[in-house]
């Protein structure tokens, strides 16, 4: 297994491959369907500073935080994937959540030296492993805040990295059968 | 005529029939897992499948969510002939599920505001998570001179992936079963959290077809599946859709099936819920 530790860097981000197994360990932000549109809406407007929020080389698990825990939200959800390239842009390495994304996303994520990774929904495996967690921004939305969570080795998987996917892989390995 | 449960005794047993829907996996779920981890030719796969046993042995033990999106309760209740179903009685059932989501906890989900605010969740969310209202209760007659309720919690992402249509059959099984492989694949790339378990219901409206989906969650058996469902779960395998949407050769652990009565007509209305790799979260008591 890799290890990860966000702040991730582009140099980081070049030496994964789609199937690496990670551990990705330190803070990472969380958001999903109701505030991320609201952080493209303020990266637009060239207001970041407001939320006080340092996107550069960071980490968006797509997911709520509540008491029952967490756990990956369907990243292909039209308010989530749309996201995904401007938040790129804006300095998110890596992009956490499950589902397939449309192939003009994963080429945005390539373009920004950005990433995407999964993990299973995996409640109560993965609240052993938040250390800490607080709400940073938008907190009148309830479990959909946003939050920095403090984690130690969570596993995930990289399904798309430098332009190239996991199902790409399978297909190349099919073709060369 | 046996005497039910107290009002109090019976919102005990609901609370505890909720908690252990939301924390456990069946007998029946952790038997197939494991078929899929010796089946499993790709090592990432069997990976995923072990993390997600590792999970529900933790939640297991600390009676906590196996998923944080803990779901929509929905109730069905089978009643025998002579047994009485009081208002008092689903109100226990309510209060039950209450006291369920607040002990597990369940996730603070229930949006607040009018018509307008809810469907754009512009008003706010409830922080309490048994403000999470019930689902409309199901009741079907049966044989056995029981009160039954099952609990099902119903997550987020298999409802994005669900269907209710119509089919045109053209008096052929064959045509049905190929619309509803091809929807189930179709669904199960952009799942993410397989392997899952399709539901499926057919009948003649699409209210009856739903129901007929809510009660194959409820009869569903992994160790014990009919040939339809066989063939279902082995098109969708066919996939190779695999864990998480990673590839490999589960994507589907098993198959439930339920058809109802059909109408005279060249129409089946056919509802269709890939549960996803923590669902069926089901439990049953006896009131």
């Amino acid at each position: 297994m890799k290890e990860l530790r966000s702040p991730i860097s582009k140099e980081d981000i070049q030496n994964l491959h789609p199937g690496d197994q990670v551990f990705l360990s330190g803070n990472i932000f969380t958001g999903r369907d109701a505030v991320l549109p609201k952080l493209v809406d303020l990266i637009k407007m060239d207001k970041l500073e407001e939320i006080k929020v340092d996107l550069d080389g960071s980490v968006i698990f797509h997911t709520a935080v509540s008491p029952a825990g967490v756990g990956p939200t369907s990243s292909n959800k039209l308010d989530i994937e749309s996201s995904i390239p401007i938040l790129s842009q804006a300095g998110v390495r890596l992009h956490l959540g499950k589902g397939k994304l449309k192939k003009e996303t994963i080429n945005a994520l390539n373009i920004e030296n950005s990433a995407y990774a999964t993990l299973p929904p995996v409640t109560a495996l993965l609240e052993s492993k938040i250390i800490r967690r607080e709400v940073v921004a938008f907190s009148e939305e309830g479990m959909e805040a946003m939050n920095r969570l403090f984690v130690e080795r969570i596993p995930i998987i990289i399904v798309a990295v430098n332009g190239i996917t996991i199902e790409d892989i399978v297909e190349k390995e099919k073709r060369e059968e | 005529m046996e005497e039910l449960n107290s009002i109090d005794e019976i919102i005990q047993k609901i609370k505890t029939a909720l908690i252990t829907a939301s924390s456990s996996y069946r007998e029946d779920q952790i038997r197939a897992f494991n078929r899929s981890i010796t089946n499993e030719k790709l090592p990432r796969a069997k990976l995923i499948l072990e993390s997600l046993l590792e999970n529900a042995d933790i939640a297991k033990a600390r009676k906590s969510p196996l998923c944080d999106d803990t779901g929509i309760p929905h109730i069905f209740i089978e009643l025998g002939k002579t047994k009485a179903l009081t208002g008092e009685i689903l109100d226990a059932i309510r209060e039950g599920v209450a006291l369920g989501l607040r002990e597990l906890p369940g996730r603070p989900m229930a949006i607040l505001g009018s018509d307008v605010e809810r469907l754009e969740q512009s008003g706010g969310i409830d922080e309490d998570p048994s403000s999470v209202n019930l689902a409309p209760i199901i009741i079907k007659m049966i044989e056995e001179d029981i009160i039954r309720v099952h609990i099902l919690m119903q997550g987020g992402g298999p409802e994005i992936r669900g269907r209710t249509h119509r089919v045109f059959h053209k008096h052929s099984l064959e045509v049905i079963l190929e619309e509803v492989i091809s929807w189930a694949k179709e669904e199960a790339e952009n799942l993410g959290c397989t392997p899952c378990v399709p539901a499926i219901g057919i009948g003649r409206t699409h209210f009856e077809a739903t129901s007929l989906m809510i009660e194959a969650m409820i009869r569903g058996n992994l160790d014990k599946q009919s040939k339809l469902e066989e063939q279902i779960t082995n098109s969708i395998n066919e996939s190779q859709v695999g864990a998480l949407g990673l590839k490999g050769d589960t994507t589907a652990l098993g198959t439930f099936l339920n058809v109802g009565p059909q109408r005279a007509s060249g129409v089946r209305i056919v509802s269709l819920r890939l549960c996803c790799c923590v669902e069926p979260r089901v439990a049953s008591v006896l009131l």
